[in-house]
């Protein structure tokens, strides 16, 4: 059987040429793969969640009598199948950690330099698979249609209309007209959400793999020390692809009895969308922004050839602009000449390591000011502007300082030596 | 370069090659133009999707069933505001289909209105759009101290006694007040919102083209 395959097909070639490949191993290099599983569980949940979901916010009668929108409706009736409910939970569950998982794996990229030359285009790449990941999640918020999701994507129209100039032409096209109201909303955030920003991120994900495949991994420290300047590593059959496949499997079981312990985003208990504003919080993922948002006051606002630029689109918009902005830029500012093929450790480089932690202490600090109208209502001095602008400021600029002496002090001579050495 | 390929550069085939690549290309970007123009779309007004007017009967927003019109004598100074759509004197349809005609009802003590608001308002009564300019969600809790209503996904608060002035959080304007009448014991529009409703469009036609 084998055989007849190979003649045709030069199985056995194949196997040496690609099959051989040595993939180094490191803990860390398998968030990268995280991401990649949670994507395949999103699609496989996913498109069982079409056979069930009416893209529609037509009004239809539930068997108790009430009257909701048909999205609603058709996610009532996909959770009372059996297993329903977890498959959406899965859905969920898995949309969360393939942006903690890509965020994660981003961060591993950050702090081991592996953005630099050769893989600057595979950086690149990186970072617009994380917003695309992101936006996919986002346009599948709104689907089921409860209150709390209504109430979350209007927040985001109102955001993307806040842009100056084309802010109004971009959110009619993103959302298929007024948000909340149109009739065409749901059925386009259904097609982008399941079909174009799919797509987009399949071909991003092979085009990621097959540069990745091209340069070859980047070798974790102990290469260097075991085997210079050869590449170290298990073949990606049989081993590599035993320990992905066991991985997956984990990552399967795992989830699904999380999915089914926890169910996600409980639209019954949310109901159908009302007049009233239910006391929203944003996912994990847009806390930072929805706390900068809550940040800024009104006053913040000024007028430029014609348009208005708001607080909602300097706290929407324009912050998170300037931190992409950044991290596009970073592999064409950190440059050196020679090829990287090794893995930095975040010890040799105490600026970049520290400037990492201070943006994460960022993220922290501004998630924290998402919680400001809790925070008022508990009369806790967290509720007070002045000192949530003090923690999102001044929290990063001592997480830099700490950060960056306690490296020197640990790590600044060894440092020192090695770079003599070299 | 040697001489076979001096000769390709200037040769005729080259050039119609080069020529009829162009022209496909050129061509079929143009003819994508308008799939673009239909991603946008078309405003279709339906009776419920209809802005207010004024004469509009406001009926309470909650409650389902029958749309019931708001009372003068079933609101008291001091108590949450209500939410409340427009509905048509004529064909009784409620328009609740435009998120933007959502309307926000509050009484005070007439002595604690500022003049201007007192202008708008019938015996106390004061109607605001509930549409916050910050990131167009509903205004929908009342803070009982302040007597504000707050915007919850924000934390914008509005106070509606001094016009809607904002006292907490990040929206950048009030939101503008309708004024108000009673006929026959409840509660009608009177005009239009005194000022742009939810938040600010940019590019400026979208919001508009369909009054």
């Amino acid at each position: 059987m084998y055989k007849w395959l190979d003649e045709r097909l030069d199985l056995t070639g194949l196997y040496q040429k690609v099959l051989r490949k040595a993939f180094p191993v490191h803990h860390s290099f398998f968030l990268g793969e995280i991401t990649l599983f949670a994507f395949i569980v999103l699609v496989l949940t996913g498109v069982f969640l079409t056979l069930n979901f009416e893209p529609s916010i037509r009004e239809v009668k539930l068997p108790d009598g009430r009257t909701v929108p048909a999205a609603y409706a058709s996610v009532l009736y996909i959770d009372s199948l059996p297993f329903g409910a977890v498959i959406r939970s899965l859905h969920h569950w898995s949309a969360h950690v393939m942006i903690a998982a890509a965020f994660l794996h981003m961060l591993r990229i950050l702090l081991s330099g592996a953005y630099k030359k050769p893989r600057e285009l595979n950086y690149l790449v990186g970072l617009a698979l994380l917003g695309l990941a992101v936006v996919t999640a986002f346009t599948g918020y709104a689907l089921p249609y409860d209150n709390y999701a209504v109430t979350a994507t209007r927040i985001g129209y109102g955001i993307a209309g806040s842009i100056p100039w084309i802010g109004s032409t971009l959110a009619q096209v993103m959302f298929g007209g007024e948000f909340p109201g149109s009739a065409k909303s749901i059925p386009r955030l259904f097609s982008l959400h399941v079909l174009w920003l799919p797509l987009l991120l399949m071909a991003l994900i092979g085009g990621h793999l097959a540069i990745m495949m091209k340069q070859k991994h980047t070798q974790p420290r102990y290469a260097e020390r075991v085997a210079p300047g050869k590449i170290l590593g298990v073949p990606m059959y049989p081993q590599q692809m035993v320990m992905m496949g066991i991985l997956f499997a984990l990552y399967v079981g795992v989830m699904t009895f999380i999915a089914g312990a926890f169910l996600a985003h409980p639209i019954e208990a949310f109901g159908p969308p009302t007049p009233n504003t239910p006391a929203v919080k944003p996912d994990w993922y847009f806390l930072w922004i929805y706390g900068i948002l809550q940040l800024i006051p009104s006053t913040w606002e000024f007028h430029l050839f014609g348009a208005t630029i708001g607080p909602e689109f300097i706290g929407g918009a324009v912050v998170p602009g300037i931190l992409a902005l950044v991290g596009l830029l970073l592999p064409f500012v950190d440059t050196r000449k020679d090829k990287m093929r090794y893995m930095e450790l975040p010890s040799e480089r105490p600026v970049r390591t520290s400037v990492i932690l201070a943006l994460l202490m960022f993220f922290l600090m501004t998630s924290l000011a998402g919680y400001k109208i809790d925070f008022q209502q508990q009369g806790s001095i967290l509720g007070n502007n002045a000192v949530l602008w003090t923690l999102v400021l001044g929290g990063p600029l001592l997480t830099y300082l700490v950060s960056y002496t306690l490296l020197r002090i640990f790590y600044g001579k060894k440092g020192e030596q090695e770079e003599a050495a070299l | 370069m040697d001489e076979r390929e001096l000769r390709l550069r200037t040769s005729r085939r080259r050039l119609f090659l080069k020529t009829a690549i162009g022209t496909g290309i050129g061509l079929s970007l143009v003819s994508a133009f308008y799939v673009g123009a239909s991603l946008r779309p078309k405003a279709e007004v339906t009776p419920e999707k209809e802005p207010l007017k004024p004469g509009d009967i406001l009926v309470y927003a909650q409650g389902g069933g029958e749309p019931k019109p708001i009372r003068l004598e079933e609101l008291k100074p001091g108590d949450p505001f209500v939410l409340a759509y427009p509905m048509d004197p004529k064909t009784k349809v409620v328009k609740s289909g435009e998120a933007k005609n959502t309307v926000l009802v509050a009484r005070y003590a007439p002595e604690e209105l500022s003049p201007e608001v007192a202008q708008h308002a019938v015996e106390g009564v004061v109607a605001y759009s509930a549409v916050c300019t910050h990131l167009g969600c509903i205004v929908s809790q009342w803070v009982a101290d302040k007597k504000a209503g707050l915007c919850p996904c924000h934390g914008g608060t509005f106070e509606f006694a001094q016009g809607a002035r904002v006292i907490a959080g990040p929206p950048p304007r009030p939101v503008p007040q309708l004024p108000l009448k009673v006929e026959g014991g409840v509660l009608v529009a009177a005009g239009e919102f005194l000022g742009e409703v939810g938040v600010k469009a940019e590019g400026g036609h979208c919001h508009h083209e369909h009054v």
